[in-house]
């Protein structure tokens, strides 16, 4: 785990989230191939804490993409709350669309292709936002609601972003993780927005899942 | 008490299902709509009511659902119902069915585990129609019926982009109408917007279901002609000649001839973008003014 906010946790809360998240991917992963009947690989994610506004440079230099990307956006509420990014590089919907309509079901139906990708981005999005954070808040003994997901950017281009997908002094507990569905290599990173409310007590449930091994 | 009175009054469906799909309880809004009341469903599995809705999509919501304990969103976009019921009113002329968004959601025990799950069912076929008449508004020219310029250059940057990954073939009709002026001038407005109307009548009868017609400007029209070589286009160019020259034109009793100048544009390996096309076009269109309108041409013949 990076250091780019070093005093928001100790190195030992740094420990326990990144094992929370471990575990809460691990499960989300076996339940996801069984409730979408696809096999699902979260790889064991990376996460770093950084500030809302060092979002776009640290993107940028992540996906190491010139090219342009898809932004799901997702509000969660609960003691831990805030927003969810979930972010695929572009043409990652024709292979979801492909994945997730294996049945046909949806191509019959008549719709414009490119809103049937978008909404599948979205559905997928949804699916895997909660699968993700929903697991996290069984760990932490939260329960959590959502709004609807939204495409909040299409086609978007990460170089020529200059301003922050979200406020500057927001906290980001950036997750990142490989998706992979069956064979298909689709990567996607998940970020989670949240402030300094949360935090707080996010830092008290971490010490509270520690205790209950102790 | 106070739950159950909103649950009821509500201006929403409210279902809640068990993990077998038993409905357990279904609101007066659902029977209203449905016309399937509440003492009919409940405890009977739903798929009986609506086989339709057993399929692997809404199954796989309905797992995520009782597994994660997230909400599914059933946008209106895709989905555009749930439940089949009838539309309120003069929609129903607009829309088969209701229009519908609908959420569904996870209900827990008292021990925080996840038991039931609800849906809820919103109208949304008002707002679903705005959506199409806004969409009609700035895609359609009002006078004529056919598309304006605003949509041709969205479709012509697709087409475009279909044909130069697809190698596929694409030509572009510019087309004027000669002497238009003369006709407002001499037979006066009225007689200009119907000549306006009756041509793209006419050119809305020649060209194929693929093909778009567009008022480009005020007697300027544009025709994108999908998967057209530039020899085919040609034909169809001089055959929408002929039908606009072949028969008078009669408003109000005053018969007249008007005919039309074309420039065929085709695209190559040098026009990159949509400008390139239609300044080819257009240099072609002026050919055809050239050679004495109501002529056909293209940039090199």
């Amino acid at each position: 785990m990076s250091d780019i906010v070093p005093e928001l946790f100790t190195d030992e809360e740094k420990d326990i989230l990144q094992e929370v998240m471990n575990i809460a991917f691990g499960q989300a992963s076996a339940d996801l191939a069984e409730v979408i009947d696809i096999f699902v690989i979260l790889s064991v994610p990376e996460i770093h804490v950084l500030k809302g506004h060092q979002l776009p440079g640290y993107l940028c230099e992540e996906l190491q993409s010139s090219g342009t990307v898809n932004i799901i956006e997702q509000g969660f509420l609960g003691k831990f709350s805030g927003q969810a990014l979930l972010i695929f590089p572009t043409g990652a919907e024709k292979e979801l669309l492909t994945l997730f309509n294996q049945d046909q079901e949806l191509t019959t139906l008549d719709i414009d292709i490119d809103i049937l990708e978008q909404e599948t981005l979205v559905e997928v999005g949804n699916i895997l936002i909660g699968a993700c954070i929903g697991k996290i808040a069984e760990l932490l003994s939260d329960v959590v609601t959502y709004d609807p997901p939204r495409l909040i950017a299409k086609d978007y281009c990460l170089e020529d972003c200059q301003q922050s997908p979200v406020p500057a002094e927001s906290f980001a507990i950036s997750i990142r993780t490989v998706f992979r569905f069956d064979q298909q290599n689709v990567e996607g990173y998940l970020f989670l927005i949240t402030n300094q409310h949360s935090i707080d007590w996010l830092k008290k449930a971490l010490s509270t899942f520690l205790e209950s091994f102790e | 008490m106070i739950f159950s009175q909103i649950f009821e009054t509500i201006n929403t469906g409210l279902v809640v299902l068990d993990k077998e799909m038993t409905v357990r309880h279904w609101n007066r809004w659902m029977a209203l709509h449905s016309e399937i009341s509440s003492d009919e469903i409940t405890g009977k599995n739903l798929f009986e009511f609506f086989p339709e809705l057993d399929r692997p999509h809404f199954l796989r919501n309905c797992r995520s659902v009782l597994t994660f304990g997230h909400f599914c969103f059933f946008s209106q976009k895709l989905h555009q119902y749930l439940f089949p019921m009838l539309p309120a009113g003069s929609l129903a002329e607009e829309f088969q069915f209701m229009q519908q968004s609908c959420t569904m959601g996870p209900l827990r025990n008292d021990h925080g585990e996840i038991e039931n799950l609800y849906l809820s069912v919103q109208d949304v076929s008002e707002v679903v129609s705005y959506q199409k008449k806004l969409v009609h508004m700035n895609q359609i020219d009002h006078l004529t019926g056919v598309y304006n310029r605003n949509f041709m250059e969205t479709q012509l940057q697709k087409e475009i982009e279909r044909c130069q990954r697809f190698k596929h073939d694409l030509s572009l009709l510019m087309i004027d109408i000669d002497l238009f002026k003369n006709i407002n001038d001499t037979y006066g407005h009225q007689c200009g917007d119907f000549v306006l109307k009756k041509i793209t009548q006419r050119i809305t009868d020649k060209i194929r279901k693929t093909d778009f017609l567009i008022r480009y400007g005020g007697d300027e029209f544009c025709c994108i002609l999908t998967e057209t070589p530039t020899n085919s286009a040609f034909k169809v160019a001089e055959q929408l000649r002929q039908v606009i020259c072949s028969e008078p034109f009669v408003f109000k009793e005053t018969s007249f001839e008007t005919t039309i100048s074309l420039g065929v544009a085709s695209l190559n390996e040098n026009d990159v973008d949509v400008e390139s096309l239609l300044r080819k076009a257009d240099t072609a269109l002026y050919k055809a003014k050239q050679n004495g309108r109501n002529t056909v041409a293209n940039t090199t013949r």
